[in-house]
C-alpha cells in the first residue's frame, strides 16, 4: 500500500511540476561544426538532450541558472586502461594482458565499474572510455567503451568496437611484424565458416592464434570494426597506409610521432589518428621526428585528429594535452572535438559526444575553460543524471584537512 | 722516506684541522669548468616580474650585469645609453630548477646502452655519483630548456637503498659534464624508501625484501660511516667517503620516499646517526604528515597528480603540494618536481595545478608564492639558494621570460637566460642549440627539428 501511495505520489509531482532538466543561459560548446552557442538553453529529459536552443519555453522539473559559464559534451577517452588496471605495478590488479588470446581478447567482462580510476576521471571530465587491452605483440585484443557512471548494470556502451595493435615496439624485425600483420589477415579471409577454425597453415609457428582470433580479424577485413595500429615512425605509417587500401580495411593510426610527415596521405586516406601531443620526445629510434604542433600539423592536413592522455590513470589529461596542441596552433574547436565528438564519430559511438538534440545528456559544465590545466569540473552530468564529485582521492583529502 | 714523512705530517695536519690527508675532496677533482662569457649590462623593462621572492609586480625592471642580477624594481637607474629588452606584457620569472631529474643518465632516445642511471647491483651504492654516467647530448636537455629549465639537479635512480650522488647541472651544452656542473653545489646523496629496492634485491632473495629490511640496511651502513668518520685519513672507502660526508652536513639526503609512514621513519633514522633529511621526493603521502615535514624542516618535492603506478603511489590527492606548502601557518617547503623529461617540460604547468587545487581547498596561494615550488624552494633544497632561485641582487642571472601569464597551459617561453646570456629564444630558430644526436638526423641537410 506504502508503495502504491509512493507510486501515485511520484506520478502526480511529475505532472504537477513538468519533467526534466533544464539549464538556462550557458556558453554551449556543441562540439559539432556549429562551434560555441552562447547564452544557450539544454533541455533534458530521459536521459536525452531533448532541445538546445535560445529561451527554450519548456515545463522542467528543475531548472538550473548556468550565467554564461561553460558548457560541453563529457570528454571521451579514445585509448585507456580504465576498468581493467588498477595499479600498473600490481599484477594481479591488471585484466589488460593476455598471452591466451591476440586478437580476439576481448575486455568486457574483467571491466570493473568499481575501480577508483573511474570516477577519479570522471571528475576530471571524462564521462566516456574506450578501454583496450594492452597485451604486447602486433594484437592487443578488442576495444569496448564504457560510461564512467559506475554503474554495475549501465556501464557497458558499446562491445569489440575496434581491433588494437602495434607494429612500434619490441626487438624483432618491424618487416616480421607487417609479414604477420599480412598472413594472419590473409588465413582469416581464407577461413570460411570461424567455428571450424583448427588449421593455422599459413602462419609461423610461433604464433597462435584461435578461432576467437580469427574472427576478430574478419570483423577487419568485413570493415565492421577498424583496425587500430600505433606505429611513430613515418615509413612504417606509410606502409600501413598502402597496407589499409591494398586490404580495403579501416585503419585508425595510433601514436603517429612522425604522422606530421605523411599529413597529406593521411588526409587523402581519410586515416584518423590518435595522439598524445604532449609526448614530444624522440623516445626511440621509431619515435626521432616528434614535434608538439604535429597536430596542428595534421589538422592543417585535413586529418582527423583524436586526443589521448599519456597515462591511464590521468586519462583526463587529454584536456591537458589538447591545451598544449592548442599553444602549438590546433584551434580550439578542433582540439575540442578531438576529446569528444571525433572519438564518438570514428569509432561509431552513436548519439554521444556533442550538444545536440537526441544525444545522451553527457554534459560538463565548467568553471573556465576546461584545456587550462586550472579548470575544474563544476557539474558533471551522464545521462541527464548529476554524478557526485567525489571520489577515493577526495575522501583521502578530506580525512587529512580536518586531521584535529 | 719522504713518502713516509709526508703520511706522517699529513697525520698531524688531519689530527689538527681536519684536512684530509688522501686529498679525496671531490672538489679539487671534479671541478666544474663552466665559466660562461661575459653578459653585458642590459634591462628587461616592462614584464610582469615574479621575483621568486614573493614579490609579484604588475610591471617591473630586471637589470643585469656581468652575467648577475644588478637589481630589479619599477625604478632603475640605468644610464640612458642601456641596452633594453622591451617585454612588456610578458611575464618574467627566475629560471625553473627541477629538483628530480634523470635527464643524461635516463636519456631519451631510451636505450640499454644508454641507461646509466641505477646501478642495481647491490642496494648499498653511495659510491656511484650520477655524473660520471651523464650523456651530455641527450635531447631531453633543449627541450626542457624551451620550458625555462635553467638548473636540474641530476639523481641515480631508486632501486637502491643508498642510490649514489647526484649531481647539480646548468642547463647549457658543453661537450663535457663538468661543463655544465653547477659551480660549487654541494654534491647529495640518494636514498630510497620503499617498494622499489625491496622488489629490486626481494625478487632475486636477497636483503632487502621488506620495508624493516630497507631500514635496518640504512641502519647497518650508517654505523660504518660513523666507524669511518673516526678512522678517517687511515683507509679510503669511496661508499663510506659518501656517507661520512652526509654526517658532516657536506652532502644533502634527497629521499625519494612515498608514504607517510615511512617519512616518519626515515626522520627517526636522521635522528639516531645526527643527520639531516634535506628532501623527500615523489612523497605522494607527504600531505599525511605535511606538519611533520614543516616542523623538521624537511622539504618534500611532488607531483601534481601522477599516481596509480604502483601501490605506494596509489593515495595521491590532488591537494598535496599546497597542504605541504601551507602546513604549520604556512611553512612548509613545497617543490614541484618532474622525474619526467615530458613533466620537466612544463612544470609551469604542473605547478599550477597543484595551486589550483589549493585554492580550491580553501588556501591563499598567489602565483608569487606557487612560482617558489619550481625556483626558491628547490634551490634551497640543492644548497644553491645563494646562487639561484629567486631575483635578487647578486646572484647568476636565470631568468624566463613567458609570453603569458605562465600558470596557463597555453604559456610558452620566449627567451631563457643562463648567466645572462640568451640559451633559448622563440625568434631564433637556431636556438636550443641542438645535441650532437639530434645532427642530421632525419635529414642529412638539417637538424632534428
Amino acid at each position: 500500500m506504502k508503495t502504491l501511495i509512493f507510486f501515485f505520489s511520484l506520478v502526480f509531482s511529475l505532472i504537477v511540476q513538468g519533467e526534466g532538466l533544464l539549464l538556462k543561459g550557458g556558453n554551449v560548446h556543441t562540439a559539432d561544426s556549429e562551434g560555441v552557442q552562447k547564452n544557450t538553453d539544454i533541455y533534458i529529459k530521459d536521459g536525452k538532450i531533448i532541445k538546445v536552443g535560445k529561451d527554450l519555453q519548456v515545463d522542467a522539473s528543475r531548472v538550473e541558472d548556468l550565467n554564461g559559464k561553460i558548457v560541453t559534451p563529457g570528454f571521451i577517452a579514445p585509448y585507456s586502461q580504465l576498468g581493467i588496471v588498477e595499479i600498473e605495478a600490481v599484477a594481479e590488479t591488471r585484466d589488460d594482458r593476455s598471452t591466451v588470446y591476440s586478437s580476439g581478447l576481448s575486455i568486457v567482462s574483467a571491466f570493473n565499474p568499481h575501480s577508483t580510476l573511474i570516477p577519479y576521471n570522471l571528475r576530471g571530465g571524462i564521462t566516456t572510455a574506450l578501454s583496450v587491452p594492452s597485451s604486447s605483440g602486433l594484437y592487443s585484443g578488442l576495444a569496448s567503451s564504457f560510461s564512467l557512471s559506475s554503474s554495475l548494470e549501465g556501464s557497458l556502451i558499446s562491445r569489440d568496437i575496434a581491433l588494437f595493435g602495434s607494429v612500434s615496439s619490441g626487438e624483432g624485425s618491424r618487416a616480421a611484424k607487417m609479414l604477420l600483420l599480412e598472413d594472419s589477415l590473409d588465413v582469416a579471409s581464407r577461413v570460411i565458416e570461424a567455428n571450424g577454425w583448427n588449421d593455422e597453415k599459413g602462419l609461423p609457428s610461433s604464433s597462435s592464434y584461435s578461432s576467437r582470433d580469427i574472427i576478430a580479424l574478419k570483423r577487419v577485413l568485413s570493415r565492421e570494426i577498424p583496425l587500430v595500429v600505433r606505429a611513430d615512425r613515418a615509413s612504417d605509417i606509410l606502409f600501413l597506409i598502402n597496407f589499409s587500401i591494398e586490404k580495403n580495411i579501416r585503419l585508425i593510426l595510433r601514436g603517429g610521432s612522425e604522422a606530421w610527415m605523411v599529413a597529406k596521405q593521411l588526409a587523402k586516406t581519410n586515416t584518423p589518428v590518435i595522439l598524445e601531443p604532449i609526448n614530444n620526445l624522440p623516445g626511440s629510434f621509431n619515435q626521432l621526428g616528434a614535434r608538439l604542433d604535429n597536430a596542428a600539423i595534421l589538422n592543417k592536413a585535413g586529418v582527423k585528429i583524436l586526443i589521448a592522455s599519456h597515462e591511464t590513470h590521468n586519462s583526463y589529461l587529454s584536456r591537458q594535452a589538447a591545451g598544449i596542441a592548442v599553444s602549438y596552433g590546433l584551434p580550439w574547436d578542433v582540439a575540442l572535438r578531438a576529446i569528444t565528438s571525433n572519438v564518438a564519430e570514428v569509432f561509431g559511438l552513436k548519439k554521444i559526444g556533442m550538444i545536440k538534440e537526441g544525444y545522451k545528456a553527457d554534459l560538463i559544465i565548467w568553471e573556465k575553460d576546461p584545456l587550462e590545466v586550472s579548470a575544474f569540473a563544476q557539474q558533471i552530468y551522464i545521462s541527464g543524471r548529476l554524478m557526485s564529485s567525489e571520489s577515493r582521492s577526495t575522501r583521502l583529502r578530506d580525512r587529512y584537512l580536518n586531521l584535529d | 722516506m719522504w713518502k713516509y714523512l709526508v703520511i706522517f705530517l699529513a697525520f698531524l695536519i688531519s689530527s689538527c684541522s681536519h684536512e684530509d690527508p688522501f686529498n679525496t675532496d671531490p672538489a679539487n677533482s671534479y671541478q666544474s669548468t663552466y665559466n660562461p662569457s661575459d653578459s653585458g649590462d642590459f634591462v628587461i623593462i616592462g614584464a610582469r616580474v615574479l621575483t621568486g621572492t614573493g614579490e609579484d609586480y604588475p610591471s617591473a625592471d630586471v637589470w643585469i650585469s656581468n652575467n648577475k642580477i644588478k637589481s630589479v624594481g619599477t625604478e632603475l637607474n640605468y644610464p640612458a645609453d642601456m641596452r633594453l629588452i622591451d617585454a612588456t606584457g610578458k611575464w618574467l620569472t627566475p629560471g625553473i630548477i627541477d629538483i628530480h631529474s634523470h635527464m643524461g643518465v635516463y636519456s631519451s632516445p631510451s636505450l640499454r646502452s644508454n641507461s646509466d642511471g641505477n646501478e642495481a647491483t647491490d642496494p648499498v651504492t653511495p659510491h656511484v655519483w650520477a655524473e660520471h654516467s651523464v650523456w651530455t647530448q641527450d635531447t631531453q636537455m633543449p627541450l626542457a630548456l624551451k620550458g625555462g629549465i635553467t638548473t636540474f639537479h641530476v639523481l641515480p635512480g631508486s632501486a637502491n637503498l643508498f642510490g649514489g650522488r647526484g649531481v647539480t647541472l646548468k642547463n647549457v651544452w658543453s661537450r663535457t659534464m663538468q661543463g655544465m656542473k653547477f659551480p660549487n653545489a654541494p654534491y647529495t646523496l640518494k636514498m630510497a624508501c620503499g617498494e622499489n629496492p625491496k622488489r629490486v634485491y626481494g625478487n632475486s632473495n636477497r636483503e632487502p625484501s621488506t620495508r624493516m629490511g630497507n631500514v635496518a640496511g640504512y641502519r647497518k651502513a650508517w654505523i660504518q660511516a660513523e666507524k669511518y668518520k673516526e678512522q678517517r685519513g687511515v683507509t679510503r672507502d669511496l661508499k663510506l667517503e659518501t656517507l661520512a660526508g652526509v654526517l658532516d652536513g657536506e652532502i644533502l639526503i634527497q629521499n625519494h620516499c612515498y608514504r607517510g609512514e615511512e617519512m616518519a621513519v626515515m626522520l627517526d633514522i636522521a635522528e639516531e646517526f645526527n643527520y639531516k633529511v634535506t628532501t623527500f621526493h615523489h612523497a605522494v603521502e607527504a600531505y599525511k604528515v605535511a606538519d611533520l615535514l614543516a616542523k623538521n624542516n624537511v622539504c618534500a618535492a611532488m607531483w601534481a597528480d601522477w599516481w596509480g603506478f604502483k601501490h605506494e603511489a596509489f593515495d595521491m590527492v590532488w591537494e598535496n603540494v599546497a597542504i605541504v606548502d601551507q602546513a604549520n601557518n604556512a611553512t612548509g617547503c613545497a617543490i614541484v618536481h618532474s622525474d619526467s623529461p615530458i613533466g620537466i617540460q612544463r612544470l609551469n604547468q604542473e605547478a599550477e595545478k597543484a595551486r589550483s587545487a589549493g585554492v580550491r581547498a580553501g588556501f591563499d596561494i598567489p602565483r608569487s608564492r606557487a612560482i617558489q615550488w619550481i625556483t626558491k624552494n628547490p634551490a634551497k633544497a640543492l644548497g644553491i639558494l645563494d646562487e639561484v632561485g629567486t631575483l635578487e641582487p647578486g646572484k647568476m642571472a636565470d631568468v624566463v621570460i613567458w609570453d603569458q601569464d605562465p600558470f596557463s597551459v597555453y604559456a610558452k617561453t620566449e627567451k631563457v637566460f643562463i648567466d645572462g646570456l640568451i640559451h633559448y629564444d622563440h625568434k631564433d630558430p637556431s636556438t636550443p642549440k641542438p645535441t650532437d644526436f639530434e645532427l642530421g638526423l632525419l635529414k642529412p641537410g638539417s637538424d632534428r627539428l
